[in-house]
């Protein structure tokens, strides 16, 4: 048969087109991903799951801070069927206008995606996937529009979890959550658009101890976009989890009373528990309900209000302001002079009214006396010799090799450098070392007359109120201090790790007994300057200052200042009040105001009502003197 | 004459297992892609899985039917059948339109479509004819006799409309090819009218069918691609259009081609060897080259009518549809797929590819078994094509040789049309996977076809010529 090898032609036809297909499977099922990316795309949706926020505590179990559940509408453009704008706008309570903004407003603020290669743009939005059309309504709200929507397909309800504070205080510390900005979603893979992260406070500092786990589903989704089961029967689903409640040292209870005690008043009150390092309260005045800011809505329209008000609430004061800490500096001056041997317990010196102003009173015989009548001149020359301690023939150079002294010891109590509290807007304050005055005066061009302001907490010296509750802490503890912190347990695991390491300061236990006593005769003894911060039963030990002020030129009424720790031989708290502008002196308001908080915190009730009335019904606005 | 034989006595049980096992498989993947919790029986009536059961149970019962009938009647009969069928394509037409198609002949969804038995009456009547005893192959007559048994068909196939079993009627072209009966005789009338020029063969006429098939696929793979472009990482600034990808591949195709046949071929035969596989590249090249250059310089109108029939435009929620969502069925399947009653884009639960138990049936089998699955079937398709040729060619009986032949080549085009859409290298036109697709009369139509040249090849010493 002449036509028998056309067989050979048919079959390699066959085997031919065989190979070629098998060839192009090969590049399709396995080498090409494209195929699966479209088919995820198509068919095989990842649904994030985010867990609500851990909760917090305080330290008697109270939950001050906690999730509340709300609504938003949710819509897809593709599901919607013969849109009644009208009775839609109506159901909804807003008119026609409003919702098609609102469809537009949704489109573009996806905003368009650019191709790296080849330039064109497209835009993010697709008419697939859900967006929310209005977002958190409460179960109130929703309840009016949920029973309506089946006849308005593509429209439905979804819920969602916000933060809720039932104490309404603490709003500088707690903080609050914003929505994600686009360079957060790029840099943490956690987030989405429209999610929301810890802005400030400790919701921004414990951000990832917050936000717990999040649970993906893998479903089946099909063609009409409708969930048709798990993929691959939920083989690679997890779960999402809530992350363990945060324990906060905070004292709620105390917190609020600290803030109806500032109310009409600038200032600022820490309380730390000395033997733990942990912050009782921290109150910044004036401040706002954290509810405020719970929220799109909220944010949208009180951020700015709060931003505006010239008294600052939003402003962390006792974190971020940086204050004279006046004759409350002088426990440090004594305790330095006394470790580096310039003085001793009994060593006095004449309260001449030449080198500096003071009050009258008999001259200091000892550091003691020094302390309960805070003798300016006393300190001045306490501070000379700390600054000068003849070792070496240059007197600018031994006001160096003091002053770098002074320094040392100074950062050893935490000051001049950012305390490396759980929180977020903490600010160093100010510890002037040689380099800082050599920048002023110019190299070996200042000596302890130039700079003698500091001896009494003036000039250039700068604390923040955390700071100096620290220092309060610190006499407490005799020497040592664990850096402040607002969480004391992360779940069960105990506070974060920088929390549990002591920290000793370069001055030895036994030197700060004088000091105490000191501190102890300020509030007890007839010629103390704190005589309004006795409690019935509780020694208090305490140090006021007055910090002479200006603005511009314009003097401006003292500051009261006050830090004080309770019992003496037992301290269980130690605080700091600092009020701007109050007038008189540091015993006049920031004392007895320290006292009711240590009061409240010991006893649990106030019984100085007298007290009591006097400090929350003052208006201490400020003012030129 | 007739010696007194079993039924079964020369039965090619190689090609009946196949035919089973390929039956079983389908049944398995449409049972898996139409799958319903609710009707977990496989004999679920109200469920295809249910129905598919039934046609198999349909099909075997005629298959056994056909083997108790005499293998002559199909050669004597062969014109009965014909008009038969023919008829029923007639009729067809007056029955009311389904799907914009009257290809439904029957009661709801109890029809039959006449197309697929018209195949049947179509290769019986050509075998009978091209097995005539004094048939010359070289004669205009004889061309266009054959050509006409089949253009009855196609015709009337063509007016209900059904693109895709028009198509697959041009496999009767091959094994017309294969019996010599080439359009060299109108070549040769068209070309020795020039002066001077008395040739009594052309190569073109010929083969003229094969290189027609060359050329429809380059041309159609051509421009199936015509919209891409190929870009690498490496050199970002570098742009191929998509036709190079072709090219690439028909060189690989033709260099491996090569490599065989030295391998296989004498010394001297090598060198023609290499000849033909420079000829073939560069015919292939040509045809690309040509076609892509064409479609570029047509206006923009006619481009529009080429995107549309060969669904062009990259529109993948528009014209494109079905394409991109099997494409994405079977690309995804990665190389183990994601097992059985996994598919999620091809199952019906899902939806996204229409007809994925009937004509895209593909993609739920490659998406829930991958490319190890698709191997398998690619491999067991083959394997049945090549096992009906050399069937063909160990009958003595031209009829039955010419009969196998349609039966493959009828095989060829529905494999290589089917699987060809999931993957780009065919339009899509609607036409069922043999043995796979859920549907009746594919099922009986296939079986009987089977079946016949079971009988057919299990009587083949009965007959002398």
């Amino acid at each position: 048969m002449q036509f028998d090898s056309r067989k050979y032609v048919i079959i390699t036809f066959f085997i031919l087109i065989g190979i070629i297909y098998v060839f192009k499977l090969f590049y399709m099922q396995v080498v090409d991903d494209s195929w699966k990316l479209r088919a995820q795309q198509l068919a095989e949706k990842r649904i994030e799951i985010t867990p609500p926020r851990a909760v917090v505590f305080d330290r008697n179990g109270k939950k001050i801070v906690s999730n509340k559940t709300y609504y938003n509408l949710m819509m897809v453009e593709d599901n919607i069927v013969d849109l009644d704008t009208v009775a839609f706008a109506k159901l909804i309570g807003w008119s026609v206008q409003e919702v098609r903004d609102r469809f537009v407003e949704i489109v573009e603020g996806e905003g368009v995606y650019t191709s790296p290669h080849t330039g064109k743009t497209t835009p993010n939005y697709q008419s697939i996937r859900a967006y929310p059309f209005i977002k958190e309504l409460t179960a109130d709200e929703m309840s009016k529009i949920a029973p309506h929507l089946d006849k308005y397909p593509g429209f439905y309800e979804d819920v969602t979890s916000m933060r809720n504070y039932p104490y309404a205080s603490g709003a500088n510390i707690l903080g609050y959550l914003a929505e994600v900005t686009r360079e957060e979603v790029d840099r943490d893979e956690f987030y989405r658009p429209g999610q929301v992260i810890g802005r400030a406070g400790i919701e921004a500092f414990y951000e990832k101890q917050f936000r717990g786990k999040k649970g993906v589903h893998y479903i089946v989704s099909s063609a009409m976009n409708n969930t048709v089961g798990a993929f691959e029967d939920g083989k690679y689903d997890t779960v999402a989890i809530q992350a363990p409640a945060l324990y906060m040292g905070l004292d709620v209870d105390l917190q609020a009373y600290g803030e109806k005690l500032l109310q009409n008043k600038r200032g600022c009150i820490v309380a730390i528990e000395p033997a733990t390092g942990e912050i009782l309260a921290l109150v910044s005045s004036p401040s706002y309900d954290p509810n405020l800011l719970v929220g799109n809505r909220n944010i949208r329209e009180n951020y700015p209000k709060l931003l505006q008000n010239p008294d600052k609430p939003l402003f962390p004061r006792p974190l971020a302001s940086e204050y004279m800490p006046g004759s409350t500096f002088k426990l440090l001056q004594s305790l330095i002079g006394l470790q580096e041997g310039v003085i001793h317990e009994n060593t006095g010196f004449p309260c001449n009214k030449s080198v500096v102003g003071c009050h009258n009173h008999p001259s200091a015989q000892s550091v003691t006396q020094a302390v309960q009548m805070s003798c300016n001149p006393y300190y001045y020359a306490v501070t000379r010799r700390i600054i000068h301690q003849n070792k070496s023939k240059d007197i600018y150079e031994d006001a160096e090799i003091g002053l770098g002294i002074w320094a040392k010891y100074m950062h050893s109590f935490g000051l001049g450098q950012r305390l490396e509290t759980d929180i977020t807007g903490l600010r160093p304050g100010v510890i002037p070392d040689p380099a800082y005055y050599d920048k002023w005066y110019g190299h070996h061009q200042w000596k302890f007359s130039t700079i003698r302001s500091i001896s009494i907490g003036q000039g250039e010296v700068q604390l923040t109120p955390l700071q100096l509750a620290n220092v309060a802490a610190i006499m407490a503890n005799r020497g040592w201090y664990y850096t402040p912190h607002f969480v004391s347990s992360i779940g069960e695991d105990g506070p974060l790790p920088q929390y549990r390491k002591k920290h000793y300061t370069m001055v030895d236990r036994k030197n700060f007994d004088p000091v105490i006593e000191g501190m102890r005769r300020v509030v007890w003894e007839p010629g103390g300057t704190a005589r309004r911060a006795r409690i019935d039963g509780i020694t208090v030990c305490g140090k006021t200052g007055t910090v002479e002020n200006y603005i511009g030129q314009v003097k401006q009424k003292n500051h009261s200042v006050f830090i004080a720790f309770a019992p003496m031989n037992d301290p269980k708290i130690a605080i700091a009040v600092f009020i701007e502008n109050a007038g008189g002196g540091g015993g006049t308001w920031a004392a007895p105001t320290a006292s009711l908080m240590i009061e409240k915190y010991i006893n649990g009730e106030v019984k100085s009502t007298a007290k009591e009335e006097r400090i929350m019904n003052a208006v201490l606005k400020g003012g030129p003197k | 004459m007739r010696k007194n034989q079993s039924i079964t006595g020369n039965f090619d049980w190689i090609l009946f297992i196949v035919y089973i096992i390929l039956i079983g498989m389908g049944l398995a993947t449409v049972y898996s892609v139409a799958y319903d919790p609710e009707y977990p029986s496989i004999f679920a009536f109200s469920k295809v899985y249910g129905r598919q059961v039934m046609w198999i149970a349909v099909s075997l019962f005629l298959g056994l039917l056909v083997f108790l009938i005499d293998s002559d009647i199909y050669r004597k009969f062969s014109v009965p059948i014909y008009v038969f069928t023919i008829t029923l394509l007639v009729i067809v037409l007056f029955m009311p339109e389904k799907n914009g198609a009257r290809a439904w002949l029957g009661i709801g969804s109890f029809g039959i479509q006449p197309a697929e038995f018209a195949k049947i009456g179509t290769a019986i009547l050509l075998a009978r004819f091209l097995s005539s005893l004094n048939l010359k192959q070289q004669n205009i007559r004889t061309v266009l006799i054959a050509n006409s048994i089949i253009l009855v068909p196609m015709v009337l196939i063509l007016l209900q409309p059904d693109a895709g079993t028009f198509v697959v009627f041009t496999a009767f072209l091959f094994v017309m090819y294969r019996e010599g009966v080439t359009y060299d005789p109108l070549v040769l009338r068209l070309v020795n009218i020039i002066p001077g020029i008395k040739f009594k063969q052309t190569w073109v006429g010929s083969h003229f069918i094969p290189i027609l098939f060359v050329i429809v696929f380059l041309s159609v793979v051509t421009l199936l691609v015509s919209n891409q472009t190929i870009t690498f990482e490496s050199f970002p600034d570098v742009e191929l259009p998509g036709y190079y990808g072709v090219l690439f591949f028909i060189f690989i195709i033709v260099l491996v081609g090569y490599l065989i046949m030295r391998w296989l071929f004498s010394k001297r035969e090598r060198k023609r060897a290499l000849i033909i596989a420079i000829m073939a590249f560069v015919m292939s090249a040509g045809i690309i080259k040509v076609v892509s250059f064409t479609f570029d310089k047509l206006a923009d109108h006619q481009k529009e009518r080429i995107e549309l029939v060969l669904k062009l435009k990259e529109d993948p929620d528009g014209d494109d549809y079905n394409r991109n969502r099997a494409m994405a069925a079977v690309g995804s399947g990665g190389l183990f797929g994601k097992g059985y009653r996994k598919a999620s884009v091809s199952s019906v639960r899902t939806n996204h590819v229409p007809e994925s138990e009937t004509d895209f049936i593909f993609c739920p089998f490659a998406e829930e078994w991958g490319f190890a699955g698709s191997l398998i079937l690619v491999f067991l398709y083959m394997f049945m094509m090549i096992r009906i040729i050399m069937i063909a060619e160990r009958q003595r009986s031209s009829f039955n040789r010419i009969y196998a032949y349609s039966v493959a080549m009828i095989l060829f085009y529905h494999f290589a049309i089917n699987i060809g859409m999931n993957i780009e290298f065919a339009p899509v036109i609607g036409i069922p996977l043999p043995f796979f697709s859920y549907g009746g009369s594919s099922m009986m139509s296939f079986s009987i076809m089977m079946f016949i040249l079971l009988k057919l090849d299990s009587q083949r010493k009965d007959v002398l010529n």
